[in-house]
């Protein structure tokens, strides 16, 4: 099996964020406390990577909400095992916002 | 100004940045994010959209132009043409010698001397743009060649801005020398970063560049960016920073066994 892709802290951040269930731009860059623009390069570095994948919003949803699309992110089966080895290269990565919590929101 | 008003405009004049054929998908996805941000963080939020269209635009995918080496030729070529008719078009300029003039017919001479003269000026930019050893053998005769055409092809180009210079030193003396020695010197260092681009067996330009390691983790790693030769003739690696175990870019060949690799990417694209 080929070595997971290491990443620097921000980035494990972003990823971490996204795994949590911080779909979207910017609610990563509200939990992680990153500005935008660290937050969509880093997003779309990590889409070209193929760690986590994007998606626009289906039209009927944001018609029904009137607001415009939103696109959402989602980790790929490559971004779980980098987030994995993130995990035990920085330990302190699983207290930034856990799917837990963003469940109970 | 309205908070919301201010960053639209700041997403929109951010979106020039962003490459042409990817802007309406770019400038959607930051107005859609915009209105979920309140108007107080509007502002700020818009400031990144500056630094992301430039990330946009530094990573997009690059259409290799001049890829081969006749083609880079015949650009030079073309190029070298239209400076030698501007010249004729323009008028003669006086020469120090009293009532002396430089005609068209002496075009060639200076280009000429031009050349020679630019042949050591070379020497001293290729050693300011660092070192660079191939140790390739084959194909040494073909990029020689291939340095010294390009070098006489550019030589009208620094010919003409002589002329101009000649011609505007007496209207503006500074401008005509700055814009003379800038031609020179931008023009010879584009054929030694031209010439260093290209793979060294068969002289395209290398393609598919792709980052290598991480400047936080260079302990017995080099970090860089490695770029292949769409041919499958090898690697060139360039590493960010010198050190004892990565200093010069490196050329790394490939055997022939590579090659049904490459041929298979070369088809897909």
């Amino acid at each position: 099996m080929a070595d997971a892709p290491r990443l620097s802290h921000t980035t494990a951040m972003i990823l971490q964020a996204v795994a949590a269930g911080h779909e979207y731009g910017y609610t990563v860059m509200d939990v992680t406390g990153l500005p935008s623009g660290t937050v969509y390069p880093a997003l779309r570095r990590l889409e070209e990577d193929r760690l986590i994948q994007s998606k626009w919003e289906r039209q009927s949803a944001q018609d029904a909400a009137l607001r415009p699309p939103r696109k959402y992110y989602r980790l790929t089966r490559l971004g779980d095992t980098a987030l994995e080895a993130s995990r035990k290269r920085y330990p302190l990565l699983a207290r930034l916002a856990s799917a837990e919590e963003v469940r109970d929101l | 100004m309205n908070g919301k008003l201010l960053a639209y405009s700041m997403i929109r004049l951010a979106s020039f940045l962003a490459p042409a054929g990817r802007r309406a998908a770019w400038l959607e996805e930051w107005r859609s994010e915009l209105w979920y941000v309140s108007p107080e963080a509007s502002a700020r939020f818009s400031l990144g959209a500056f630094r992301d269209a430039l990330w946009v635009r530094r990573h997009q995918p690059r259409h290799v132009l001049l890829e081969s080496p006749l083609a880079c030729l015949a650009f030079l070529a073309g190029v070298a043409m239209l400076a030698f008719l501007t010249a004729v078009c323009l008028p003669s300029p006086e020469i120090p010698a009293p009532g002396a003039h430089l005609r068209p017919r002496d075009f060639p001479g200076l280009s000429v001397a031009m050349l020679a003269m630019s042949l050591m000026f070379l020497a001293g930019i290729r050693a300011a743009m660092g070192p660079a050893r191939y140790r390739t053998r084959p194909g040494r005769v073909r990029r020689a060649v291939f340095l010294t055409l390009k070098l006489a092809l550019v030589q009208p180009v620094v010919v003409t801005s002589f002329l101009m210079m000649l011609l505007t030193g007496h209207v503006v003396p500074i401008a005509g020398q700055v814009l003379f020695s800038a031609t020179w010197a931008l023009t010879l260092r584009w054929i030694v970063l031209d010439q260093r681009r290209r793979c060294p067996v068969c002289l395209r330009l290398l393609t598919e560049p792709v980052r290598i390691g991480s400047a936080s983790e260079t302990f017995l790693e080099w970090y860089g960016a490695e770029s292949a030769c769409s041919r499958g003739h090898g690697l060139l690696q360039v590493p960010e920073t010198h050190s004892t175990y990565a200093g010069a870019r490196r050329w790394l060949a490939l055997d022939a066994s590579w090659k049904d690799l490459f041929s298979e990417a070369a088809e897909r694209r």
